[in-house]
């Protein structure tokens, strides 16, 4: 594989976290505007950790995890009650403040004779952790979907579960959820928080690919489209937000034959598709039809 | 008398859930027709089929020698048929002389005002409280104003959907007080109810549904000898 | 000190005045849809832009321009509506929302496909002194932008208690099924509502660039969350709550600006938004929006 090409497939991988989180809300019956605001968390507080302190990634990972289930708890507990647009416009100004934040925050340590750490609107840069530790960009793919696969796994066995039974239910019908004895509200934070890591796992992976982030990649762009890879690509499975991604980076951007015009034909595609799927691709119906054919057959 | 509605092999249907399952039925010109039925019989899905808010899958409603099957509300309302709808659904935040106003919002004759004045003297209650929002009115009255609304398109044949439910005994017979004033009046009557004592005193002809299929039509008559209809719509009592 | 106080509210009440006329048009989509339109400002920059792309090839004077801009944003929104609003009227509202974003993608690359530069002039509305009141001033563009929405509030106010029209909105928006009863086309009414919320937008847009003098495509996203913002901070669904949200917002920008520098001024708004949804004061609740 070129550099291209295995550049092309990790931005798969990493904007499908942020997808998948999105996807998470929605089938909890949530529309996030906000999910790039964790996902900018993530992406900082990995950063400083491997950058600033000589964490190794997998633990700045996992904190960053921490910090966007935290952030996210936080922001959630407010805004609970809170439904449709309501909800959205919530998250919304929360991740616009974390990306005010961003801009404000200076905050380096002299490494090597040089500043390191965020610098408000000038970005946050030299996040090395991969290039010194030898990581090749093909390995780094491997990790990037390496953790994607676990969390699609994590992802299919829920769906199976009781619990992902218990997750569309909230996303359909709250009400029928309360009368079943389902802690509407404990359970919503719990996904709102998962969701929060979920998105921090993809901006610290995000933050390592790119050595280099600013505020301005956390603006309300990356969330929106993350609601529409997810929405794309179809509510019935978590290969939906996946599908809708790979339509959009691989498909179109990889094959650089919509140069120019990739976002009018992307755009036209999606509100034409949406007019006769408007739950995406890979909607419960096909998923349940797939289902039927391929898996119990 | 001739047919002013005449529906033949009605399907309607809720994703793959039929609810109306091939429903024929007719409604005379100057008759009060009443379908009675229990809960989720299809009564209320065959109101909103025919006043054009919900789509059949098939069959045909002809109105006034007109199809009427699959056209949008607006056209139905035109052709001459006005829904009072279940649960009333009146203007809540607009006035009562809005909702009459939009009642009449195809017509482009000048008797708007007019027909107005009419109905007020119809409806004394809702001339009294006139520029008060639909919304801060009693359900007997927000009834009757949606009686009135429907009205306001001069309508050849009024849809009536459970005009009583949720109504007081003295309220409900004033409705039907009213029902039969319209019919005088020579308004065709499509009549929804659960409320059969009431019924049987306006209506000349019956059909019954349940679970998306007529099964019963006839007379008042013939319905209260009905051993079966008597027992689940009549209870005890005596007709 | 006192002065600051008074000049920053002028400015802001200027400024707010545009956010008003947002706020407005994006209030008209969402009452009678229940649905946001998220290419609402980038149909406004689409026109923008039309009147730009005209300002450069012709002669065309301010009031062209102005209507140039209204068209094209009108254009657009008839675009957006018949693409992503017209068939999910039954269906789910995030559908509806993620289509009108895809086509917002659209606009941003036809607009910098025809006319690549990042930034263009705009032809001023006024060129001229600002007018001074003692140690006060006030520019002609803010006193314009000021009475054009009360204009625009006056003439909506004018059409929705007293047209046909006008009666046919408010069913809709009060009861969309018993408007459809009534013999109301709804449809109809909702892509006229549309289109009148388009063309007050494109009229904000043609105030905003005129005023600035300068257009980038960021015009796009600035008018959707300035109009979201205003729309919400005055309590969704109400068109006088939108221009007082929108006059509230645009005052509260400048004096956060004036003290605490434009990052500070952001923050204090979203902070804003964030405590007012949380908190859910008793006039954010009275339209439902799920």
């Amino acid at each position: 594989m070129d550099d291209y090409t295995i550049g092309v497939l990790t931005n798969i991988g990493l904007i499908s976290f942020i997808a998948l989180s999105a996807y998470l809300l929605i089938i909890a019956g949530e529309m996030s505007f906000g999910q790039q605001g964790f996902f900018g968390v993530g992406a900082y507080v990995a950063g400083v950790a491997t950058a600033m302190y000589g964490f190794p990634l997998p633990v700045a990972a996992a904190m960053a995890m921490g910090a966007g289930a935290a952030a996210a708890f936080l922001v959630g507990l407010p805004t609970l009650r809170l439904r449709g647009l309501y909800f959205a416009m919530a998250t919304l100004a929360a991740a616009e403040m974390f990306r005010i934040v961003f801009e404000l925050i200076h905050f380096q340590r002299e490494i090597d004779g040089e500043p390191v750490g965020p610098d408000g609107t000038q970005g946050f840069r030299g996040i090395r952790w991969v290039f010194e530790n030898g990581v090749e960009p093909a390995g780094y793919l491997a990790m990037v979907w390496g953790l994607l696969f676990v969390v699609m796994i994590l992802f299919l066995l829920v769906e199976r579960s009781k619990l992902g039974a218990t997750l569309r239910m909230l996303g359909e019908d709250p009400e029928l959820a309360r009368m079943l004895g389902v802690h509407v509200e404990r359970f919503k934070l719990g996904v709102v928080a998962a969701a929060g890591a979920l998105a921090a796992l993809g901006g610290a992976l995000y933050a390592h690919h790119n050595t280099y982030i600013e505020p301005r990649n956390f603006d309300i762009m990356l969330g929106v489209h993350a609601l529409a890879y997810a929405l794309i690509g179809g509510l019935g499975t978590a290969f939906g937000p996946l599908l809708g991604v790979l339509v959009d980076i691989g498909v179109l951007e990889g094959s650089r034959f919509f140069q120019g015009y990739r976002m009018i034909v992307f755009g036209g595609l999606v509100a034409v598709l949406l007019v006769f799927r408007p739950r995406g691709l890979l909607d419960e119906k096909v998923v349940h039809w797939l289902r039927a054919r391929f898996i119990s057959a | 008398m001739s047919a002013l509605l005449e529906i033949r092999d009605l399907v309607t249907a809720y994703g793959k859930i039929e609810a109306l399952k091939g429903v024929s039925l007719e409604v005379q010109q100057g008759s009060i027709t009443c379908l009675l039925g229990p809960n989720g019989a299809g009564k209320t899905t065959l109101m909103m089929t025919i006043a054009g808010i919900l789509r059949p899958r098939s069959g045909s409603i002809r109105f006034a020698g007109n199809q009427f099957a699959g056209h949008p509300p607006h056209a139905i309302v035109a052709g001459g048929a006005a829904l009072v709808p279940e649960n009333r659904l009146v203007f809540p935040n607009m006035t009562v002389l809005d909702n009459l106003q939009a009642g009449a919002y195809q017509r482009r004759d000048g008797e708007v005002d007019v027909d107005i004045e009419k109905l007020f003297q119809r409806f004394p209650r809702l001339k009294e409280r006139s520029n008060q929002n639909a919304g801060t009115l009693s359900g007997g009255e927000q009834q009757m104003l949606a009686v009135a609304r429907a009205l306001m398109s001069r309508p050849k044949l009024l849809l009536m959907d459970e005009p009583s439910l949720g109504l007081a005994p003295l309220v409900v017979e004033e409705i039907f007080r009213i029902i039969a004033q319209l019919h005088q009046d020579g308004v065709s009557i499509f009549l929804v109810e659960q409320n059969a004592h009431m019924a049987l005193k306006v209506a000349q002809h019956f059909y019954l549904m349940e679970q998306g299929r007529v099964s019963f039509s006839g007379t008042p008559g013939a319905l209260a000898e009905d051993e079966v209809i008597r027992r689940a719509y009549l209870g005890s009592a005596k007709v | 000190m006192i002065f600051d106080l008074i000049q920053n509210t002028f400015d802001g009440l200027a400024m707010g005045a545009s956010y008003a006329l947002l706020a407005v048009g994006f209030t008209l989509i969402f009452g009678v849809l229940r649905r946001v339109n998220l290419s609402y400002g980038p149909s406004i920059m689409f026109g923008a832009y039309c009147a730009t792309w005209v300002h450069l090839n012709f002669q065309a004077g301010l009031l062209a321009l102005a209507l140039v801009t209204i068209a094209g944003a009108a254009l657009a929104g008839a675009y957006v509506e018949r693409l992503c609003f017209a068939p999910h009227t039954q269906g789910s509202a995030i559908a509806a929302m993620v289509a009108s974003f895809a086509l917002w993608m659209q606009f941003e690359e036809v607009v910098t496909l025809v006319m690549p530069k990042h930034l263009y002039d705009f032809p001023p509305m006024f060129e001229g002194e600002p007018l001074a009141f003692g140690p006060l001033g006030m520019r002609v563009e803010a006193l314009v932008m000021l009475a054009c929405a009360l204009a625009i509030c006056f003439a909506l106010h004018r059409l929705l208690y007293r047209s046909r029209f006008g009666l046919a909105v408010r069913a809709v928006i009060d009861a969309p099924v018993a408007a459809q009863l009534a013999g109301i086309n709804v449809p109809r009414i909702l892509g006229l509502v549309f289109l009148l919320a388009s063309s007050i937008g494109g009229l904000a847009g043609w105030l905003i660039v005129s005023t600035h003098t300068q257009i980038t495509p960021m015009l796009g996203m600035w008018s959707t969350l300035k109009g979201l913002l205003a729309m919400m901070i005055g309590g969704l669904g109400s068109l006088p709550g939108a221009v007082i949200g929108g006059l509230a917002l645009g005052i509260l920008e400048a004096h956060g600006q004036w003290f605490l520098g434009p990052q500070a001024r952001d923050l204090i708004v979203y902070l804003l938004l964030f405590v007012l949804l949380a908190w859910r004061p008793r006039w954010m609740t009275t339209q439902s929006a799920s």
